[in-house]
């Protein structure tokens, strides 16, 4: 891996990271006045023009945003006006619980997702394989928030295991991680086991075979690292639908984390902790998409320039 | 679910599936179930017994009629009284007309950008392929969260957001496309005659690349009915007293343990529709594109 190809990508990280700052201010600025947004319509003008003043919305637009960005780079988000709190310490306190819930769903879904893939990929046309495609597709077509239901009518409602919302336990986290990793397991069970099928047909599989590479090192040293790079993409590019999707599940199973307090947060319109929680998200895909490039390198060395696929 | 057997050739490159001419009943299904949906969506206010916001709070928490319920409301009632199954076919329109609209918009923003940046290359191609990654970079979810946050909630500025998901998949697809499309013979042939890009594109490249594009939409819809559908259930998309699959599943979540029949409904519908399009899209893909088969199966 050369270092001008890190360098490429590290630039590019730092740009989308720029664009997602500058995005942030242009919605911000075009939604309104956020002055005459937070204060009652009888305020008199005078109080008005002194918040524009101190919040620095009377300056040229420029260098507002030259102060919006080195304020984000210093750490000032904002104020939540719900919580009378910096922003910040508001959405930090709930990340532990979405690590938490989203770390457990990312085990189980590289777990059920490599495990069925590589199984229905080695057992093409049996059972096993009938039954990991139709779960595959079943499994896509699940919207989330019905899932979760489905599953605290029959767990929590009627057999009464598992706990239907909140924190605090293993057993709490079992439905919504599992109901966060369904869809994700079935789209890495799928990729793993299309691109495995196209590997194990190439003719090093056959030469390795007729070395007599035991099978489980032809699959362990031969096949899955020269499947990996799809997989890899797909784990990548689908991070983004597994932090969607933890807003939606953590609504559904009141799980007190950032999700949670996004959905919050933008029925009461409290902006500032919004701005936060999309530049953390943002933050969070850039860094997960840089290490996804660089672990590209690391596993197929031929990557070695960063190139622009022609091909979708 | 019918699992197809087959007698599967080992050690070939065989597909497992023979390919058929027929239509697979499964395919027929989903066809059927989809027609079912449009007929709903089209002729709501022919078919629909009751008003999707007519209340009767004399007919609160009705079960289904099967369940013992008031024969008059099939699908048994709601927490303000009103009829499920009307309602349903109310939310049934309103989400798939919100569907149809975003699938347009965003495929037409997303293949125009497309076009250009194949056509213009350079700066343009730059700039559009940078926004294309940062739309790829965010959930959309986050995004359309956080507009409907700074902007407020309405039903136009909703239907835009839900449009503009999944654009830069169009504009990455159509942008390799063209560029293919431009390299053939045949469109360099019509060059030379002296025909306007524009013509060329609309009248030769589009047709060759469509296939490729109508595939992409089958990919695209059920996400997008996912989305609104998200968004309602959250609350922050179609508002009361307008319904919505979404929003019926949202509120009937907090009368799950009494009247489980408020939220499941509409979402064995969402999960059919979504299911429908994809084994639709799956199909058309194999029958577009031959060589996709092996890659894909």
């Amino acid at each position: 891996m050369s270092p001008q190809f890190v360098l490429t990508k590290l630039f590019r990280a730092i740009l989308t990271l720029f664009l997602a700052v500058t995005f942030v201010f242009v919605v911000l600025r075009m939604s309104g006045d956020p002055v005459a947004q937070m204060l009652p319509d009888d305020v008199p003008a005078a109080v008005i023009t002194q918040y524009r003043e101190m919040w620095g919305l009377d300056r040229p637009l420029p260098e507002q945003y030259l102060r919006y960005v080195s304020g984000i780079l210093s750490g000032n988000l904002g104020f939540s006006f719900r919580d009378d709190r910096p922003a910040l310490d508001v959405v930090l306190e709930r990340v532990p619980l979405t690590l938490e819930l989203g770390l457990t769903a990312l085990l189980l879904t590289l777990a059920l997702g490599l495990g069925a893939g590589t199984l229905a990929a080695l057992k093409r046309g049996s059972g096993t394989d009938h039954v990991t495609m139709a779960f595959t597709i079943l499994g896509h077509s699940m919207p989330n928030f019905f899932l979760g239901i489905l599953l605290i009518l029959l767990f929590a409602m009627t057999w009464r295991v598992l706990p239907s919302s909140g924190t605090g336990s293993v057993k709490h986290l079992i439905m919504p991680a599992v109901t966060l990793g369904t869809s994700y397991a079935a789209t890495v069970a799928r990729f793993t086991r299309s691109s495995l099928l196209e590997v194990l047909h190439q003719p090093f599989m056959r030469t390795a075979r007729a070395k007599g590479v035991p099978f489980r090192r032809r699959l362990m040293s031969h096949a899955l690292p020269n499947a990996g790079i799809p997989i890899v993409t797909v784990i990548g590019l689908r991070i983004g639908a597994l932090i969607g999707g933890a807003v939606v599940v953590e609504s559904v199973f009141a799980w007190p984390g950032v999700g949670q307090l996004l959905v919050n947060a933008v029925a009461f319109r409290d902006l500032a902790v919004v701005q936060t929680v999309v530049l953390l998200i943002a933050f969070t895909m850039v860094a997960v998409n840089f290490l996804v490039d660089i672990l590209y390198g690391w596993l197929d060395p031929r990557i070695g320039s960063a190139r622009r696929e022609v091909s979708a | 679910m019918s699992v197809i057997t087959c007698p599967v050739t080992v050690g070939t490159d065989m597909p497992a599936r023979p390919r058929r001419r027929r239509l697979p009943l499964v395919i027929g299904l989903c066809v059927a179930w989809l027609v079912l949906v449009l007929l709903l969506a089209l002729g709501a206010d022919l078919i629909a017994p009751y008003g999707y916001a007519e209340q009767s709070l004399l007919q609160r928490l009705k079960p289904p009629a099967l369940l013992g319920g008031d024969p008059a409301f099939l699908l048994g009632t709601d927490g303000l009284g009103r009829d499920v199954l009307s309602r349903l076919i109310y939310a049934v329109r309103a989400s798939i007309l919100i569907a149809f609209c975003g699938t347009l918009i965003g495929s037409v923003i997303g293949t125009l950008l497309g076009f250009l940046a194949a056509h213009f290359r350079g700066w343009v191609e730059e700039a559009i392929m940078l926004l294309v990654d940062f739309q790829a970079s965010m959930p959309f979810l986050i995004i359309a969260l956080a507009i409907l946050a700074f902007f407020g909630n309405s039903f136009e500025l909703f239907l835009v957001v839900v449009g503009f998901y999944g654009w830069e998949v169009y504009a990455r697809l159509t942008r390799g496309l063209v560029l293919q499309a431009n390299a053939q013979g045949y469109a360099f042939a019509i060059r030379t005659l002296g025909v306007h890009p524009v013509r060329i594109y609309i009248r030769h490249v589009l047709p060759n690349i469509l296939s490729v594009l109508v595939v992409q939409v089958t990919l695209n819809f059920p996400e997008i009915i996912l989305l609104e559908t998200s968004l309602s259930f959250l609350g922050l998309g179609v508002q009361p007293p307008q319904t919505s699959l979404g929003l019926m599943l949202g509120e009937g979540r907090n009368y799950i343990a009494t009247a489980w029949w408020m939220a499941i409904p509409a979402g064995i519908a969402i999960f059919l529709t979504t299911l429908s399009v994809s084994l639709l899209g799956d199909w058309l893909r194999d029958r577009l594109d031959p060589t996709l088969q092996t890659a894909r199966d």
